[in-house]
């Protein structure tokens, strides 16, 4: 049954949006389709309105930072079939451009935000305040992969007094054993 | 308004609609709710449990977990003695020290509620001053969910079958991949450093092989081991009974990668490239090696580097002393061993071969020649089994088989061989025999979880058709009438606990004689030394107590200018230890002429 109206999603989604590749390999009630970013508004408005899926579950972002390329990830669920849709887009990592979709459902209106402050995708046509969750935010987005979250927060708050006596573990074990570790190889110690 | 007010009367009686609903008004004591499943509240840290590794410190994004000491908690092998303490003003609870806990002591609780006027208040230990956590533990990690990967990277081995074929090594080595798939589970905590004899320098070697920076392993893994392609082959890994990761899954595979990192560089030519060995200028002075072993090589090394003229003095024809010819070529192939000699010589080390100190040159002139004398003798000699008809034709020390095979020799061994004994050298010459075309049995007297052979030799005699019987006492060795072994008798023993509290004792059982046929018989129940060589003149200084010489912290003996390691040392007769020796006389010796 559920083979068969995934079989069914398939065939109604390709006769409309050729290139859309999909992903039929769960097991469960779930069907990816990966399509090319200016395809994203009329697929999840094909979705929504011809086949159902009317909820908007979740929306995410994947920063693929070596292939440099940011994925954004809608997930879609049909209450009357009771099966979800992913629908799949990547996005130039350098300038990562999508079309605002909050008038398909209002609440992409938040996660656009989001993945504007976050990931610094921007959406053509939101119109939102610049701020949304950070406050005075000056550097890089934050959940890009390559922002160093340790280094930003070493930099921004300073450390309680009271911490002096922190140990270092190697250096603890390597103290007690009388070991040397040589300075060239201590670029690889943690 | 009337006398007798009905309405007045009833209606409050309405009121009692209510009686059994639940109050909206907080009820006191006021009950708080309880969080919800999974929630992140403050940190609980099972201070028994935890190993100190540090793992949780380093993963902190905000640098909110420091390592400490805490009273009443020591250091000790496989514990860094060190306990994580939080600045909780830092922490985000994103509970990424949970997920990358390997022993998994460090937990959230659903406690969220902390007040407090001075914010200094918000460094505090989980554990120690929070003990009532342990019973609202809520954010945890399993080993389903931990961010370690606790399954090791398989190693790929030859099966039973083919192995009994030849002589072809059993491990196969890992592949470029999966040699850094391996690495990478490391965490890099230095645990297993402390176990290791020869305390390796084992985070910063695996770390660079999981970044791809194998010729920088080489040289990590060079700056204190020069053998250490021998230890990736034979080692006994203890560092690996101690592994962090090991606490819920399996150790990284510490003695495989270093054998990956070594097997990189093919050759010795190709090993003095990467190792780029800085030799000092000669300083004139000389040392005298005793024994081409792991010991005596190690110190050879070591000594050639700081600017010695070292000399080795070894009686057989190859050098690797008991890793030579103790150890199986399938376990440990000999190009391997000869690759790290001729790297060992490459930097200046002469190796005399063929010279049996106490016979083809005396101790004495080696001592007067030299500014300082190490002795790495080993155990030539076994133990005998001590039972009527050892003697015979066919009956042999499995340590002397195995020398033979290893040197090449023919052995016949027939088709039926017993070996007696439960450790390394009873397992080698049963696996090396099956190799020969004999069936094989191994009397051991007491159970084989009590065999102080390494796990994995057991597995792989029995997997390649070794049949263990434990607890038989051998008692005669039967001769046929030419005076050859045709069979050995055996008594079944039965464990009796120890009264001192000891290991438990196996006894024979009277009236269960058990004959069982054989064409030889091998005896593998320990070594001891043969010290002849040591003129009388050294006996008062250079002491042996218990067949072994009694040397101090940094190997010396009673006489200063002589230096011991190895199996005629230390009781854990293993390579390591041997190395381990060989570079702390090195150190010690370098420093005594030094300062001369």
């Amino acid at each position: 049954m559920m083979k068969e109206l995934k079989e069914h999603i398939i065939r109604r989604v390709k006769a409309n949006f050729t290139e859309a590749e999909e992903n039929n390999d769960f097991t469960y009630d779930r069907l990816d389709f990966t399509v090319k970013k200016e395809v994203v508004p009329s697929l999840l408005l094909f979705l929504k309105e011809e086949m159902g899926f009317k909820h908007l579950s979740h929306a995410s972002c994947v920063d693929w930072l070596e292939e440099g390329e940011l994925e954004l990830v809608f997930i879609l669920w049909s209450p009357k079939d009771k099966i979800k849709v992913f629908v799949r887009t990547r996005l130039d990592r350098d300038n990562p451009v999508m079309d605002n979709m909050d008038n398909i459902w209002p609440q992409l209106h938040t996660y656009e935000r989001e993945f504007r402050e976050m990931f610094g995708v921007q959406f053509t046509g939101l119109e939102a305040p610049d701020e949304f969750i950070l406050e005075d935010w000056q550097g890089p987005p934050p959940f890009r992969r390559d922002f160093d979250t340790a280094a930003y927060a070493e930099k921004t708050f300073w450390h309680r007094p009271g911490r002096e006596d922190a140990q270092d573990v190697r250096e603890t074990i390597a103290n007690r054993d009388g070991e040397d570790i040589p300075d060239f190889a201590k670029k690889y110690s943690r | 308004m009337s006398f007798f007010d009905l309405k007045g009367t009833l209606k409050p009686l309405t009121a009692l609609k209510q009686f059994g609903k639940k109050p909206h008004t907080i009820s006191y004591p006021k009950v708080s709710k309880e969080a919800a499943d999974r929630y992140r509240g403050f940190h609980y840290n099972d201070l028994e449990e935890c190993i100190g590794c540090g793992n949780c410190s380093t993963i902190c994004q905000n640098a909110a977990i420091d390592m400490i000491h805490l009273e009443g908690i020591e250091g000790k092998k496989g514990d860094s003695g060190l306990r994580p303490r939080i600045d909780h003003g830092r922490c985000c609870w994103c509970a990424l020290c949970v997920e990358v806990c390997p022993t998994g002591s460090l937990s959230l609780t659903k406690d969220y509620n902390y007040v407090s006027e001075d914010p200094d208040s918000f460094l505090w230990t989980p554990g120690k001053d929070n003990p009532q956590g342990k019973e609202k533990i809520s954010f945890f990690s399993t080993e389903e969910t931990s961010l370690n990967v606790f399954q090791r990277v398989p190693m790929p081995e030859l099966e039973g079958k083919e192995r009994v074929k030849s002589f072809a090594e059993v491990v196969l080595g890992y592949s470029e991949t999966e040699a850094r798939a391996e690495a990478s589970r490391c965490i890099s905590c230095g645990l297993c450093t402390e176990v290791c004899p020869d305390h390796m320098h084992i985070p910063e070697y695996i770390n660079a092989i999981a970044s791809g920076n194998d010729a920088d392993a080489v040289r990590i893994i060079y700056d204190n081991n020069p053998l250490p392609e021998m230890c990736g082959k034979v080692c006994t890994h203890r560092c690996e009974d101690v592994c962090a990761i090991a606490s819920r899954g399996e150790a990284i595979a510490i003695q495989w990668l270093k054998r990956y990192a070594t097997e990189t560089a093919a050759t010795a030519d190709i090993t003095h490239e990467i190792v780029n060995p800085e030799i000092r200028e000669a300083n004139g002075k000389t040392v005298g090696i005793v024994g081409a072993g792991p010991s005596g090589l190690t110190a050879a090394y070591y000594l050639a580097l700081r600017g010695y003229d070292v000399t080795i003095y070894e009686a057989n024809a190859k050098a690797g002393g008991a890793t030579m010819y103790g150890i199986p070529k399938y376990r440990f192939p000999i190009d391997s061993l000869d690759k790290q000699i001729d790297y060992i010589q490459s930097i200046g080390v002469k190796i005399n071969f063929n010279t049996k100190v106490g016979k083809d040159i005396s101790f004495k002139e080696i001592y007067d020649n030299n500014d300082a004398v190490f002795m790495g003798v080993g155990f030539p000699d076994a133990w005998s089994l001590g039972v009527d008809g050892e003697n015979a034709e066919g009956s042999i020390q499995a340590f002397r088989y195995l020398y033979m095979i290893n040197s090449g020799e023919k052995v016949d061994i027939g088709d039926k061989v017993i070996v007696v004994g439960g450790g390394n050298v009873a397992i080698d010459a049963a696996r090396v025999s099956r190799r020969m075309g004999a069936e094989v049995t191994i009397l051991y007297r007491r159970r084989v979880a009590d065999m102080p052979a390494a796990q994995d030799e057991i597995d792989g005699a029995e997997e390649e058709g070794v049949t263990i019987v434990p607890q038989a006492i051998p008692i005669k060795v039967i001769e046929d009438e030419k005076g050859h072994v045709k069979a050995v008798e055996y008594l079944k023993a039965e464990m009796v606990p120890d009264e001192r509290g000891g290991r438990p004792r196996p006894v024979a059982i009277e009236g269960s004689n058990t004959i069982i046929e054989a064409t030889s018989v091998m005896a593998a129940i320990g070594q001891k030394g043969d010290y002849s060589f040591l003129e009388k003149e050294f006996e008062d200084k250079i002491k042996i107590e218990r067949g072994r010489f009694i040397v101090n912290e940094k190997q010396q003996t009673g006489d200063p200018k002589v230096f011991a390691g190895g199996d005629a040392v230390n009781r854990t007769a293993d390579a390591i230890s041997a190395i381990a020796d060989g570079f702390r006389a090195c150190k010690a010796i370098d420093e005594m002429l030094m300062t001369k």
